[in-house]
């Protein structure tokens, strides 16, 4: 076990110094002599975000994943059923598991049109005009499964491939995997719209590796990260205490000798003072043109939120950082894509929300050719039911592991396709179905990682993100 | 062979044909995959590829045989059944489901002779529990004779043979701090220091070692650590992190066994089984809350797997904690390096099984004595109980209880206010003594209908609590200013789970009465509310202290769980006693009559004392040197590592056993060792010889954990407050936190009333943000040996968090308060946070800030706070 490339263990010292190096990728080398300089840097073991080699050659360098908490209706999406419109008001005709409320009623038809798209001709429906612009770029895949009809483990499930708190999520896996390029920022962001999905920010930890790995949770506005503003009055009057320290940690270093350990706190300081500087330079959208914020909608009230989430992606991902989830924006009126009742007024709001500025990600990526090495991805932690919830005579449906649909776009996947199926009524993936893992294992297989070569070793055991599961959805690979 | 090839011929050629072209074809395009001749272990157990894995079926039990629908094998491919889909990636066409229908109708006829791969088709084999036991750390200790200073000899031996030597002593102002932040987690005051450098006895270090051990800070130091271990939270987590009514007391329990000494062999039993051990001190029944630390799900879909799941993690928490043995790979299949049979592992998950959690009475003694007398007096006053009347409900509704029988058969009693004389055709927990506290709590009931109806009155709550929903909120109450009403939950969500009551009396001045427990598919209650006002409570001359609760285990229903294969709750095997591991306690083990945990607890110091002590030994070890001499502490399995000293390692655990597992006994011999007694300054040839530091050259340079950080700065601040125990302080709320969503509680104070960190609620979903940035581990599984990262997030946290700036500002002013000049300003500072007076550089850099600073002692204390000896034991 031992021989394989990425199994790891935490007990050596190199270890010990590889995780009091630094959060991020460079610096670690400050107290190498040249010689080992060259080495060290190839080498997770001295700094956890150096960049590492890959299985095979990687198809994508970042990962931009829209998350789409609650679970948005893929009858009413993406994957059309006209037997829904045929049967609608009628008991459904079919076997039906236990949903999370058990109130099913009966077969109901979605409220919005149809209608084929561009050349590749795929269904949207008149919920998303500007994503419907972008299909040929787009990959369906309309046979997703999940294990979980509940939000939180769902949602672990999505982010960890786990269905239990506690486990890397999968940022944290492909930072800790092959690394990032980003000298001061983190390796791994999740953009916070304003909703923490049910489960926390363990839906975006790093479990049992290093917290390095970890998501590093940006809030809106003007300081994104806890404690990135300065205190002192003055640059300088922070910069002279940073310098006494830095003379002070020297003389009791040159007294007691030197440590790794200690140099590595030495160092954090210095990149700390980088990133007060690097984080509110990422997050100044002033010098982006009128026309990229028109873009992004960020003009717009209703589009103001996952816009600057959208945006921020792009210019994260232009920054080097591997992995950026944009977790779903909390604006007036729209909670998460959750309706178990009035779905008409709740995917209306968030499809309003998010449309415009995916759109805007996904050409604004094309046009600088960045979506030919960043892949994006779009969904939620399941899908929902072809019955109805009623509630107050308003229609929702209830939370749907056994079929739904996601996308994915850029490096490395078939633009245009849609793969997979559900049944008539939307219920089950029948055709091609693609379980989490699946997904966990393609993404991976992008980014040039072997799902079941990357493992860290845990509890007795080589963990993997895939758990003991997962195969690469090859068919709808370039 | 020959065999196979007779009933080989039993076959009709037409027969033998279809099967060549129409359904091995199919096997191996569509099957093969998971279950054919080229995986090493097919999926589920079941391989397609061969006559006698196809015969044999899979671990659920044949795939053909009977009538084709019946078959596992088409309910699978046709999709009808959402839980078994076969092949997952997408259903056959028709045309292969007919062929399949065909040929399990023929009777599944299979022409192959297995040639093709006789390496797949013995028997899987057993465990070789004999050869296992050579294991080193399931042998029995082999122990040298212990001479003072056994414990360098030890080391000495490994280091010559490096041709290597122990560092130089470290002098005395390094030494006490060390000692002071290892022990009790806090730095020496000044005072101590002085204290210490003008004791010139032979005796001083010895006396210093004493004195820091007996300090009630010892406690709370060291039961962090043991909080690590059983995962330690105050709520459910989840989707809206729930609190867990007094957990809080399970970790005084352990601040206040350690502080005391309880022996490490009575510590544990406790936590097993404090509460069914004869002659236990109530308090010892609050150990017990151990097993009940875990994430909890508030709404689970699959009740059966989320119930699996809490179970899985109290045999995880039990392996790792006390035997250092991952015990939760063996849930699905048996151990992959480990002699732990999958049988071994439900055979503990029937233990598990068979313990529930109530919240029980814990009072001292004498209270419990106290309340008991009033009870009886009471009980003599009220005379006996009377058997209720039987009174008819409409139809469609149906009893659960109408406490007509006084003997209160299906519930259990914890306190003195509910008792047998209690009960008159109703339960009333004032009927004694209003004065008197307590819990009633039911045998679980399996939920048919959609509506609970309960007829109460008085100031008490009745608790629903169905699987696992522990929503506070769902307790009914009835109006106290009024008779008796009808109370109504409606438990749609709950239908089909197993559920119980808890009535609770929680109210010194009053109580609760319940009649009826009612079930019915009707909304509207049986009966109507009663229109007088309630009873005139009788006044009571005596009082009682007050209940105190904590959070225990029970047994209750016990009861032996089914395998589950491939640990899935829904598809059952064998059944598993409850018993201890076959390796330690064998194959046949008398059958017990409760849940097994106390018994477990017997067998674990009976059978696997010699595993139990290296492990803890090692703990011991690990945390006073900062990792242990088994460098994997929670894995003394196959796949751990081995110890770097193993005769060390077990003289120690024998020395442990033998001073009746006394804890500070091993401590002693640890810090009074010349090991721990060493300079930690690397020197280049030793480093180079001995990189890891695994043969203990020298002293290792450990980063103070997140609790002891902060305590460190609470005390240099002259802000500490040194009380121990009592409920957890709220975790403060950084901007970060206030966005976390669900089940967020109300803001703590930003220094937590200056409380040690041990005292702050841990919740899961709101990790206090200091602890969360500086490694605190994620209490979800027995961690004996956390992370120890370097992220800016720490440095920035240091530079600009709202924690550290305010502490800084108020050493700053209590130093500025202090008489005297600068200088000797300067070197109070030193002392009280390094034990140490300041070079003449440091003075200098010092002076010079400050003056070039308008005197910013503010700024000054914050760069002493940040710098790296501040936050590390040297």
């Amino acid at each position: 076990m031992s021989g394989k490339p990425h199994t790891r263990y935490v007990n050596t010292r190199r270890e010990m110094l590889a995780q009091c190096s630094h959060g991020f990728g460079g610096l670690a080398l400050a107290f190498f002599g040249a010689a080992d300089a060259a080495r060290a840097a190839s080498s997770r073991a001295l700094n956890p975000l150096a960049v590492q080699p890959t299985h095979f050659p990687p198809k994508a360098k970042s990962v931009i994943f829209l998350y789409m908490d609650g679970g948005p209706s893929q009858m009413d999406t993406f994957d059309p059923k006209p037997l829904l419109d045929k049967e609608h008001g009628q008991p459904i005709k079919m076997k039906t598991p236990v949903t999370q409320f058990n109130d099913v009623g009966t077969v109901m038809k979605s409220p919005w049109k149809f209608k084929q798209h561009g050349q590749s001709g795929a269904w949207v429906s008149e919920l998303f005009p500007h994503m419907a612009t972008c299909v040929d770029d787009l990959t369906f895949i309309r046979s997703m499964v999940t294990d979980n009809s509940e939000h939180t483990l769902a949602n672990y499930m999505l982010h960890t491939g786990f269905s239990m708190q506690g486990r890397p999520s999968m940022g944290a896996w492909l930072t800790y995997g092959i690394g990032s390029v980003s000298e001061n920022l983190p390796g791994y962001v999740a953009l916070n719209g304003g909703l923490i999905p049910p489960g926390g920010i363990d839906n975006v930890g790093s479990g049992f590796l290093p917290a390095a790995y970890q998501g590093m949770l940006f809030r809106q506005g003007a300081n994104p990260i806890a404690n990135i503003q300065r205190r002192e009055p003055s640059e300088q009057f922070q910069r002279d205490k940073l310098d006494l320290l830095g003379k002070l940690n020297k003389g009791v270093v040159g007294r007691l000798g030197a440590t790794p350990e200690l140099d590595a706190a030495i160092n954090n300081y210095e990149l700390a003072y980088r990133m007060q500087s690097a984080v509110p330079e990422l997050t100044d959208l002033s010098k982006e043109s009128p026309a990229t914020l028109d873009l992004y909608g960020i003009n717009d009230k209703s589009t103001e939120v996952f816009g600057r989430e959208c945006l921020l992606a792009r210019r994260l991902v232009e920054r080097g950082v591997r992995f950026v989830e944009c977790l779903s924006p909390a604006v007036a009126g729209a909670d998460r894509w959750d309706q178990h009742s009035n779905i008409v007024k709740g995917h209306t709001d968030n499809c309003q929300a998010t449309d415009k500025p995916i759109a805007a990600l996904l050409k604004d990526l094309k046009a600088r050719g960045l979506l030919d090495e960043t892949l994006v991805l779009w969904g939620g932690e399941f899908g929902r039911t072809p019955m109805a919830q009623i509630s107050g005579g308003k229609f929702g449906r209830d939370h749907n592991p056994f079929g739904f649909t996601m996308w994915m776009a850029g490096a490395g996947v078939k633009p245009g396709i849609t793969y997979g199926s559900t049944d008539e009524y939307g219920y089950f993936a029948v055709e091609n179905k693609v379980h989490i893992h699946d997904w966990h294992a393609t993404i991976l297989h992008l980014m040039g990682l072997d799902h079941k070569r990357l493992t860290f070793r845990y509890s007795g055991r080589d963990m993997r993100l895939t758990d003991v599961h997962g195969e690469v959805v090859t068919a709808i690979l370039k | 062979m020959f065999l196979s090839v007779l009933l080989a011929l039993a076959i009709s050629p037409e027969q033998a044909e279809f099967f060549e072209r129409r359904i091995r074809p199919l096997f191996a395009a569509k099957c093969y995959d998971c279950h054919g001749p080229k995986v090493s272990k097919p999926m589920g157990g079941l391989r397609l590829s061969s006559k006698s894995g196809l015969s044999k079926g899979g671990d659920s039990g044949p795939v053909v045989g009977g009538s084709a629908d019946s078959s596992r094998l088409l309910r699978a491919v046709t999709y009808k059944d959402p839980t078994l889909q076969m092949p997952p990636k997408g259903k056959l066409s028709d045309t292969e489901i007919a062929d399949l229908r065909r040929w399990v109708e023929m009777g599944a006829p299979d022409p192959r002779t297995d040639s093709e791969e006789p390496s797949q088709m013995s028997a899987r084999k057993g465990i070789d529990f004999e050869r296992a036991r050579k294991w080193w750390s399931f042998q029995p200790l082999k122990t040298s004779p212990t001479v003072p200073g056994y414990v360098d000899a030890f080391l000495m031996e490994k280091l010559k043979e490096k041709g290597l030597k122990s560092s130089a002593p470290a002098d005395r102002r390094t030494l006490i701090r060390r000692l002071s932040l290892d022990v009790t987690g806090l730095p020496p005051t000044p005072e101590e220091v002085a204290l210490f450098l003008q004791d010139q006895s032979s005796q001083a270090y010895e006396r210093l070692v004493d004195r820091m051990l007996a300090s009630p800070h010892y406690g709370e130091r060291w039961a962090r650590h043991w909080l690590d271990l059983v995962r330690f939270a105050e709520t459910d987590g989840h989707e809206f992190d729930v609190e867990k009514p007094n957990a809080w007391r399970y970790r005084d329990y352990v601040i206040r066994a350690l502080n005391g000494d309880l022996p490490y062999d009575q510590f544990v039993r406790e936590q097993i089984a404090g509460d069914l051990l004869p002659n236990a001190r109530p308090e010892a029944a609050i150990a017990t809350g151990m097993h009940f630390m875990g994430e909890v799900l508030n709404s689970p879909v699959d009740a059966l797997q989320s119930h699996a799941d809490r179970v899985d993690n109290q045999i995880d928490v039990f392996g790792k904690t006390f035997l250092g043995l991952t015990l939760g790979c063996a849930r699905c299949h048996d151990h992959k390096f480990d002699p732990l049979p999958t049988s071994d592992y439900y055979a503990l998950a029937s233990t598990f099984y068979s313990s529930r959690r109530r919240q029980s009475m814990v009072n001292p003694p004498s209270e419990q004595i106290q309340m008991k007398q009033v009870a009886l007096k009471a009980a003599t006053n009220a005379g006996p109980p009377k058997p209720g009347a039987n009174s008819s409900l409409p139809a469609g509704y149906r009893i659960f209880d109408d406490f007509n029988d006084p003997g209160l058969p299906g519930w259990t009693a914890t306190g003195y206010a509910f008792h047998q004389a209690a009960s008159d055709g109703m339960v009333d927990s004032a009927r004694l003594s209003p004065v008197l506290e307590g819990q009633l709590i039911s045998d679980e009931v399996l939920l048919v209908e959609r509506y609970v109806h309960v007829r109460m009155r008085g100031s008490g709550l009745v608790r629903f609590l169905a699987g696992e929903y522990r929503n506070p909120n769902r307790a009914l109450k009835a109006d106290p200013t009024k008779g008796f009403t009808w109370q109504r939950i409606d438990v749609k969500m709950e239908q089909g789970q197993l559920a119980y009551f808890v009535l609770e009396d929680s109210d010194p001045l009053g109580g609760i009465t319940v009649d009826k427990i009612v079930f019915s598919e009707n909304p509207k209650p049986p009966g109507e509310d009663d229109p007088n006002p309630p009873p005139v409570q009788l006044d009571y001359a005596e009082r009682v202290p007050p209940g105190i609760f904590a959070l225990t285990a029970w047994d209750n229903n016990p009861h032996d769980t089914k395998i589950n294969i491939r640990g899935n709750p829904s598809n059952l095997g064998a059944t598993a006693p409850r018993g201890f591991l076959t390796l330690f306690s064998g194959a046949n083990q008398v059958a017990v009559p409760g849940s097994g945990r106390l018994e477990l607890a017997e067998k674990l110091f009976r059978d696997a004392s010699a595993l139990v002590a290296r492990v803890m030994v090692n703990r011991i070890w690990k945390h006073h040197f900062g990792s242990g001499l088994v460098a994997t502490v929670d894995n003394f399995g196959l796949s751990g590592d081995r110890p770097t000293h193993p005769q060390l390692l077990d003289t120690m655990a024998q020395r442990f056993i033998d001073s009746g597992w006394s804890i500070k006994n091993l401590h002693r011999d640890i810090l009074l060792s010349n090991a721990y007694r060493m300079a930690s300054t690397p020197e280049p040839q030793a480093e180079a010889a001995d990189p890891d530091n695994k043969l203990l050259h020298r002293y290792p340079i450990r980063r103070l954990e997140a609790e002891a950080l902060r305590d460190m700065m609470l005390a240099v601040s002259g802000s500490l407050d040194r009380n121990l125990y009592g409920p957890s302080i709220l975790p403060w709320l950084s901007p970060a936190m206030e966005a976390f969503g669900r089940g967020k509680p109300k803001p703590g104070p930003l220094d937590g009333f200056n409380r040690r960190s041990i005292y702050i609620q841990v919740r899961r979903n709101f990790i206090s943000d200091f602890s969360q940035t500086f490694d605190f581990p994620q209490p979800i599984a027995a961690i004996g040996k956390r992370n120890v990262s370097t992220v800016a997030s720490q440095a920035l946290y240091m530079m600009n968090g709202d924690l550290v700036n305010e502490l800084a500002r108020r050493w700053a002013e209590k130093t500025e308060a202090l008489a005297g000049n600068d200088e000797e300003k300067i070197a109070a500072m030193y002392e009280t946070a390094f034990s140490r007076p300041p070079t003449q550089d440091e003075f200098d850099l010092g002076r010079a800030y400050l003056a070039g600073h308008d005197h910013s002692w503010q700024a000054y204390a914050h760069v002493l706070m940040s710098t790296t000896e501040f936050a590390y034991v040297r």
